[in-house]
């Protein structure tokens, strides 16, 4: 492409150094725009930037709270990472989310009456084998009838929506002493453990973090990973050497979706104690776009998602100090995003001046 | 005589790499003029430079004598150069007139289509071409596509006509009509630049300028020149022309394909009912111009396309319809035509290509993880054996030249000591150096029992390696000659689908 007297050209290997600059000018500039922004709305900037960065990390409890968010930031993270390695694109995670959740609440209700320790063991396995199934049912489509995976997975995720409407409203698990959509509370005993005592910060943050790690470990240091890279990269040439790509796609959005049922157990048995459709703020789809901006590396999705949790406090507490309005805040967060995914991909380009007689 | 083309040190840079390098040559009305030169010499760049399709950095650009400064193609027509590409750009579903007729400037705002066939008519006549202009492109064969693309040229009145790798797709029939036609476009002083690697045609030129590494290394008479000495200057050495085979001492039949059938992306069959066997020990050249469904008859023997029909027996067992793991662990390798589209992963590194297909295998784990120690090991190994140009072995396979890539691939399937080795268009594209090593490969392998099945569309290559040629068109074997009886004018005529030609045909035996 030539623009007068530049051209913009793909570059040949990303630098580094690039990287870290464009970041930084992805800082800078949403900090203008939000500047601006804000500005023209009355608000004294300064104080606004400020209070942004108290609610994300000022205090030791503001810290919590931010892990706390990320929680299922990192998990969504992790299983859009896993598909997308494979060029799977798994938009579902919400769905598999919830399907975790019920899933996970079913088996809080069969095993109630165990010890905590079982309760809780049983609760983490069947979220991991509800929103497997659920995403696997997507992977199945696509394998054996090439359905798209993009239109079953979002398909997928108002089914299950409605499936977990019924249980609470009309079916088994509605909370018979009030009027609103959810179960009732569960008992201590299925609580999620603090950890280190720390009040808030659940086990969920602890699985999460090993989770990462695990998801890691297996996509470049196991033979099953390298074949789901392999098959992102070249679906053609790994079926040619043997790789059984269609087995491989419904293991990929088996875990994949595992991963995203853990965060919605997470938020049932770490956050909120009771199923109900606000376990999630849409936190299957920010997964995916956590897992674009770590450039599908889960080390960065765990800092991605740790920074978009402080970016979402730090908006709370904007409100709260402020009165601005919500939209304005969605509004800030979503000038920040748009400015880190551009230059997530400016860096993969470069602009040349064009000389003279070229 | 004023040269009707001539660069003075044109030079072309992409990034670093200085693809034209000061080249100054000229071309002379009424003469064929070759450009030779290896994958890389910059004869591509050179035509593109001259058709405006790249800006030069420097130097400069004479037609007829008077300095031009070509911006564009648009402007290359205007000054009457016209270019056939390798890969035509024809819109298949439109007829020969529409095609030739668009984005010309002879029609106005209605499609007036009549005096244009009068035109292309007349062209036709002219050069003694038989074709239907109401025929759809897609309808033609490859021979008359190529020449809709020259047509193109000439409707526009173009005077000096640049051909890149012509006769690559075309059978040595559609070769030759395509240099009569040539011979009557330069008698009557029009300019042909010609760029080709293969020696037979250009030693059918007037002259030849040799490119290597973006700079030329002269400009030859070919009357007066050799193919080893154009050989030798394109290469920068002396090469061996003559490659040392040993007489064949082949053994029994051990794979044996019968009545094999199977259909192409399209749903069309593509394989007629093959037959074909190959005895340890023996190099089976199949001959034909690519696109007579050798492709699908690859993919279904390692397993990747369903057989409608047919039988694959490997050693007596039945493969066919089996999954390409099977065959592989059975001793299959297999060297695929599109070398980054089907051989290799380009975004993994040379090391986790070489490991591609044996991932799984018990050497290269290690409690259940992969063994990068001996992954390393085992890919040393290979840069060593097979002289791999990477700058490491952690190196991302997209930045290796076609000729390391493809000895990647060679290195990994070698390594699996396989019984059967397919080899699909092995040496499209590569250089005369890696082409020799892969020739001494090839037969080594042969000589130590191995059998090997590959399809060329070069046939001075199979004359030199197969024992055995086996000509393929639309899908069938049309006949089978022990190399030493073959007779390159009865294959050019089979390739070309004309069957009942003399010659010993094959036994199937399991």
């Amino acid at each position: 492409m030539i623009f007068g007297r530049f051209k913009i050209e793909p570059r040949l290997e990303p630098k580094l150094s690039w990287q870290i600059v464009s970041i930084l000018l992805a800082v800078m500039m949403s900090a203008i725009v939000c500047a601006i922004m804000l500005n023209s709305a009355g608000v004294d900037v300064g104080k606004a930037f400020y209070l942004i960065f108290e609610g994300a990390f000022g205090t030791w409890k503001a810290v919590i709270k931010t892990l706390v968010k990320a929680t299922p930031l990192i998990l969504t993270g992790l299983a859009v990472t896993v598909a997308f390695r494979a060029k799977i694109w798994n938009i579902g995670a919400e769905g598999q989310l919830f399907a975790g959740a019920i899933t996970s609440y079913w088996a809080y209700t069969m095993f109630q009456g165990a010890p905590s320790f079982i309760l809780i063991v049983m609760v983490i396995l069947s979220a991991s084998i509800g929103g497997a199934l659920y995403g696997g049912l997507a992977g199945y489509l696509k394998a054996k009838f090439s359905v798209n995976e993009v239109l079953s997975t979002v398909m997928l995720n108002y089914i299950i929506r409605y499936v977990l409407s019924f249980l609470l409203i009309s079916g088994p698990w509605r909370d018979p002493s009030s009027f609103y959509q959810q179960s009732s509370r569960i008992i201590q005993a299925a609580k999620y453990p603090m950890l280190f005592g720390i009040s808030r910060l659940h086990m969920g943050f602890a699985i999460a973090l090993v989770l990462a790690l695990v998801v890691y470990l297996f996509l470049t240091r196991t033979s099953l990973g390298y074949e789901i890279r392999s098959i992102g990269f070249n679906p053609k040439a790994s079926r040619f050497k043997g790789i059984n790509v269609d087995r491989t796609i419904i293991i990929v959005m088996m875990i994949s979706g595992g991963i995203a049922g853990l965060a919605g157990a997470g938020e049932l048995f770490g956050v909120h104690y009771r199923l109900k459709p606000d376990i999630s703020h849409g936190f299957g789809f920010l997964g995916i776009i956590i897992a674009m901006l770590a450039a599908l590396h889960p080390f960065g999705v765990i800092l991605a998602a740790t920074l978009f949790g402080g970016l979402v406090n730090g908006g709370i507490r904007l409100q709260v100090f402020t009165g601005i309005p919500t939209a304005m805040i969605s509004s800030i967060q979503a000038i920040i995003l748009l400015f880190f995914l551009t230059a997530a991909v400016l860096t993969r380009f470069e602009i040349r001046r064009v000389k003279a007689n070229e | 005589m004023e040269a009707s083309i001539r660069t003075v040190n044109l030079t072309k840079k992409f990034h670093q790499v200085v693809a034209n390098d000061a080249v100054s040559f000229d071309v002379l009305p009424g003469e064929i003029h070759c450009l030779l030169g290896e994958n890389g010499a910059g004869k591509s760049t050179l035509a593109e430079c001259l058709y405006g399709f790249y800006k030069p950095d420097k130097g400069q650009i004479f037609i007829d004598g008077k300095e031009v400064d070509i911006s564009s193609p648009a402007e290359a027509i205007g000054y009457g150069i016209g270019m056939v590409h390798q890969h035509f750009v024809l819109v298949s579903s439109l007829s020969v007139l529409e095609n030739i007729v668009v984005g010309t400037k002879s029609q106005g705002l209605l499609l007036d289509l009549r005096a244009a066939e009068k035109k292309i008519k007349s062209l036709c006549d002219y050069y003694n071409v038989e074709l239907d202009l109401h025929a759809k492109v897609w309808q033609l064969p490859v021979g008359q596509q190529q020449w809709v693309e020259i047509l193109k040229t000439l409707y526009v009145g173009a005077q000096i006509l640049i051909l890149d790798e012509p006769t690559a797709v075309l059978t040595p029939e559609e070769s030759k009509m395509l240099f009569k036609i040539l011979q009557l476009m330069t008698d009557d002083n029009m300019s042909v630049i010609l760029i080709s690697h293969k020696l037979n045609e250009v030693l059918q030129s007037d002259r030849v300028t040799i490119l290597r590494k973006g700079k030329k290394v002269a400009t030859v008479t070919t009357a007066e020149s050799s193919k080893e000495e154009l050989t030798s200057k394109m290469v920068g050495r002396e090469i061996n022309a003559t490659l040392e085979k040993k007489p064949m001492k082949a053994g029994k039949h051990f794979l044996a394909i019968k009545n094999l059938k199977a259909k192409n992306d399209r749903g069309q069959e593509a394989l007629k009912g093959f037959d074909l066997t190959v005895r340890t020990g023996e190099i089976v050249g199949i001959a034909g111009v690519a696109g007579n469904g050798q492709k699908e008859l690859f993919e279904t023997l390692i397993g990747v396309r369903k057989a409608t029909e047919g039988e694959i027996y490997l050693n007596g067992v039945d493969i066919v319809n089996r999954d390409p793991k099977y065959i592989q662990k059975l001793g299959v390798a297999f060297i695929p035509e599109d070398r980054f589209a089907e051989g290799l992963v380009s975004d993994f590194t040379v090391e986790e290509n070489l490991i591609l297909g044996n991932h799984c295998d018990k050497k290269f784990k290690k409690n259940g993880f992969l063994n990068f120690k001996e992954i390393l090991v085992f890919a040393k190994e290979c840069i060593n054996k097979f002289d791999i140009q990477t700058p490491s072995e952690k190196t991302l396979t997209r930045t290796l030249s076609g000729g390391n890539a493809q000895k990647v691939i060679v290195a990994r399937e070698f390594a699996q000591n396989a019984q059967l080795t397919l080899a699909n268009q092995p040496s499209r594209g590569l250089d005369v150096g890696v082409i020799e090593y892969m020739h001494q490969m090839l037969l080594k392998k042969r000589d130590e029992k191995g059998g090997i099945l590959m399809a060329s569309e070069d046939l001075e290559e199979l004359f030199n390696i197969a024992d055995t040629i086996v000509v393929m068109h639309d899908g069938q074997i049309m006949g089978s000659f022990p190399v030493a009886e073959a007779d390159i004018n009865t294959i050019g005529l089979l390739m070309a689908g004309h069957a009942d030609q003399p010659g010993p045909s094959q036994q199937v035996d399991t």
